[in-house]
């Protein structure tokens, strides 16, 4: 009898255009376009677009605007003057503003910084790195005057240099501000160097995260519109015909628990395909840790789908319920934005999502090598929610086989 | 010399009872139904017809009473489950599978084993005429092929007792005649036949025992002949339609006359032994009283009549 459950579920999708693009098609396109994002973010290509208004305009102002210009992270759209700038960045025609209002050397005391940062708040990622980009470029065009006004702080109160001393580092950092070579520039040495802990480049870190998370995401989506054929056979009768026989509502419900499974892994093979093949995915290198995962998410998002269908009196109901269940549910548990750019609390929060539950399966899987016996935890948690949602789900259909 | 026993009953119902808020549901029903036979329930909608299949499956926990199948309890035998066939009123099909693939499945999970429904659904497909139809998906189907289909597949499994919910809603009367031949087939193949139905014309042809359910209450059982002559005897039907509801002089006079009201105030109801004559007199006395008459009518007593009379109402449709 299963059997019969199971060969109308996937008939009635073989012929449901819709479900069939919903369930397999557009994750993969939700999936590539999220990749093609985060390939580009991560790889180290953004941009920051910047408006400068240089109202000093002597050798070193220019001098550091050049250094910034140089910088294959900016891009300067515009030279203007200081309202402009605003206008500019307000509008979004420009990510940031640089404003220089005073000089760069030899400023007096109390002054206001000589340099201005414009930014849009709603773009602070932009200030931040431009902020970063100044720094270096002030060390880089005008190391005489950064070095300068360290001498200077320390003549002032640990050292009192003598007037010889004075004379000597006058001619040294006239020597500096004259060199025109990189290495004669470059006094100050890297404080730091990066290296990668993991073997991924960081732009398929990103996709592995992006195919993990739109797939929960429609694999929970594709699980509610499967289950929801419960409430339409409910409604055409089809339930009270089989009830009528041999068959209880139980072989309903887990046909579908083990159709959504299987439907939902498939899903996430496909995404994962895509990912492999276009983006350079360690699939088959990930390949045990990866299907413990997605038999868990797919086995979680059946059950989840089925008690939360069945606790609807109506398709209409279970549709509009469902809908925001899984995008506020996808949205605290990292499916839209990844959980570690998230509060402390809304990261916490994610912990009650089977979405965070399933992401950090698949992080642990393809971003830190994580072995079968790491991943209990989150795996334990999607299978708990499984079978938890699976025993709601047959206790609540009960009550449509008796009244 | 000795008469033989009547087979005995394939599904009885003892005082099934269940209420409902809003004082709606069955209130002791009892009635039985014997192999090869047709029982057609009569009743207005709330009356309780759909209440009392569900009881019969098993879908409705009755609060007194029990229903038996071949003598079992359904809810405790699947085998006595397997006996039952349900034909819903509405169309209970998977659209969107094809004719076959409807019947195989529904046909499993009905019971028929996966070495017989081949030739189950074979049969199905050519008993219903629906060969020629059945790689086409269900929902291209005429109203009425999909009522046959509706009906095969309830009956796919070879219950000993079937359910029909209304099973010609809705339908043409060529689509209607068709449903009725197969029901027919089934009635003189010795299933037993539980028919709800607001088609007085359908119940009086398909059924050997009648029912009028009202309010939850099974108020006259028996056929056809029997009913008419519990309620009339040999006298006719006299229905008195008045223009508006009567004044006090016209109430007494038309209880007088043996009349009862309908539920409708101005619908007058009663038997009159004597023949078409005596409606001369019966207009007479009745505008002698002030009464202002639509129309006056004596006929002989049929389904309608019974049902009438019983109820105080016409069936709705």
């Amino acid at each position: 009898m299963t059997g019969a459950v199971l060969r109308t579920l996937y008939l009635e999708l073989r012929r449901d255009r819709g479900a069939l693009i919903m369930a397999f098609v557009l994750p993969v396109v939700f999936f590539l376009v999220f990749a093609w994002i985060f390939a580009g973010t991560a790889g180290g290509n953004l941009r920051i677009r910047l408006v400068v208004a240089d109202s000093i305009a002597d050798d070193d102002t220019r001098a550091l605007l050049a250094a910034l210009a140089a910088d294959a992270s900016i891009e300067v759209v515009a030279e203007t003057d200081p309202a402009a700038a605003r206008a500019l960045v307000r509008r979004g025609s420009a990510d940031a503003g640089l404003v220089v209002r005073g000089a760069l050397r030899n400023a007096e005391a109390g002054a206001p910084p000589p340099v201005l940062l414009l930014f849009d708040p709603t773009r602070g990622v932009a200030a931040a790195m431009l902020a970063g980009r100044i720094q270096r470029a002030y060390v880089q065009a005008l190391p005489d005057v950064a070095l300068g006004e360290v001498i200077a702080v320390l003549d002032a109160r640990f050292l009192d240099l003598d007037p010889d001393q004075r004379t000597r580092l006058e001619v040294g950092l006239r020597a500096l501000r004259q060199g025109t070579q990189p290495e004669q520039r470059d006094l100050f040495g890297a404080l730091y160097e990066r290296e990668a802990v993991i073997g991924n480049a960081e732009s398929v870190n990103h996709i592995a995260y992006y195919a993990g998370a739109v797939a929960i995401l429609f694999v929970l989506f594709s699980a509610v519109h499967g289950a929801i054929t419960l409430l339409e056979d409910r409604d055409a009768g089809i339930v009270d015909r089989i009830l009528a026989g041999p068959a209880g509502i139980r072989v309903l419900v887990d046909a579908r628990f083990a159709f959504l499974t299987a439907q939902g892994f498939v899903q996430v093979l496909i995404i994962y395909l895509v990912a492999w093949v276009g983006y350079g995915v360690d699939l088959p290198g990930h390949l045990l840790g990866w299907t413990l995962t997605t038999v868990a998410v797919s086995l979680c998002a059946a059950g989840l789908a089925l008690a939360l269908v069945a606790a609807c009196g109506s398709r209409r109901q279970a549709q509009t319920v469902s809908n925001v269940a899984i995008l506020i549910l996808s949205a605290v548990g990292g499916s839209m934005v990844p959980r570690f750019f998230m509060p402390p609390l809304l990261q916490d929060l994610g912990w009650l999502t089977p979405n965070t539950w399933g992401l950090e399966a698949y992080t642990g899987v393809f971003w830190r090598g994580d072995a079968p016996a790491d991943l209990v935890l989150p795996i334990g948690l999607l299978l708990g929610a499984a079978l938890g949602g699976l025993l709601l789900a047959r206790a609540l259909a009960r009550r449509w086989e008796v009244v | 010399m000795t008469t033989a026993a009547p087979p005995p009953a394939l599904l009885a119902v003892d005082d099934a009872t269940r209420l409902f808020e809003g004082d709606t549901g069955l209130r002791g029903v009892s009635l039985s139904l014997r192999a090869g036979a047709v029982y057609g329930l009569l009743g207005p909608n709330g009356a309780g017809k759909t209440s009392i299949i569900r009881a019969i499956c098993g879908r409705l926990a009755l609060s007194a009473g029990r229903v038996q199948l071949d003598g079992r309890d359904p809810a405790a035998d699947p085998e006595a489950r397997r006996a039952r066939g349900l034909v819903p009123q509405q169309l209970a099909l998977h659209r969107d599978l094809t004719v076959r693939e409807n019947l195989e499945v529904l046909g499993r999970l009905a019971g028929v084993s996966r070495e017989a429904i081949a030739d189950r659904v074979a049969w199905g497909l050519a008993w219903a005429g629906l060969e020629a139809r059945a790689g086409d998906r269900t929902r291209t189907l005429s109203g009425g092929m999909q009522r046959r289909l509706n009906l095969v597949a309830g009956v796919l499994h070879e219950p000993r007792v079937l359910l029909l919910d209304e099973p010609t809603v809705g339908v043409d009367p060529d689509a209607r005649l068709r449903v009725h031949a197969l029901l027919e087939q089934l009635r003189d193949g010795g299933m037993a036949i539980l028919l709800t139905t607001h088609d007085l014309d359908e119940a009086a042809r398909l059924s050997d025992t009648l029912g009028f359910l009202v309010d939850g209450r099974l108020r006259a059982e028996g056929t056809l002949p029997e009913l008419v002559h519990a309620s009339f005897g040999t006298a006719r039907h006299l229905e008195v339609v008045l223009e508006a509801a009567p004044e006090a002089p016209t109430v007494a006079r038309l209880e007088a006359l043996d009349l009862h009201a309908s539920q409708d105030p101005s619908r007058w109801l009663g038997r009159q032994a004597g023949g078409m004559e005596s409606l001369a007199g019966i207009e007479q006395a009745l505008t002698a009283s002030g009464a202002r008459l639509r129309r006056v009518t004596l006929v002989e007593p049929g389904l309608r009549e019974v049902f009438l009379q019983i109820t105080g109402r016409e069936l709705d449709r």
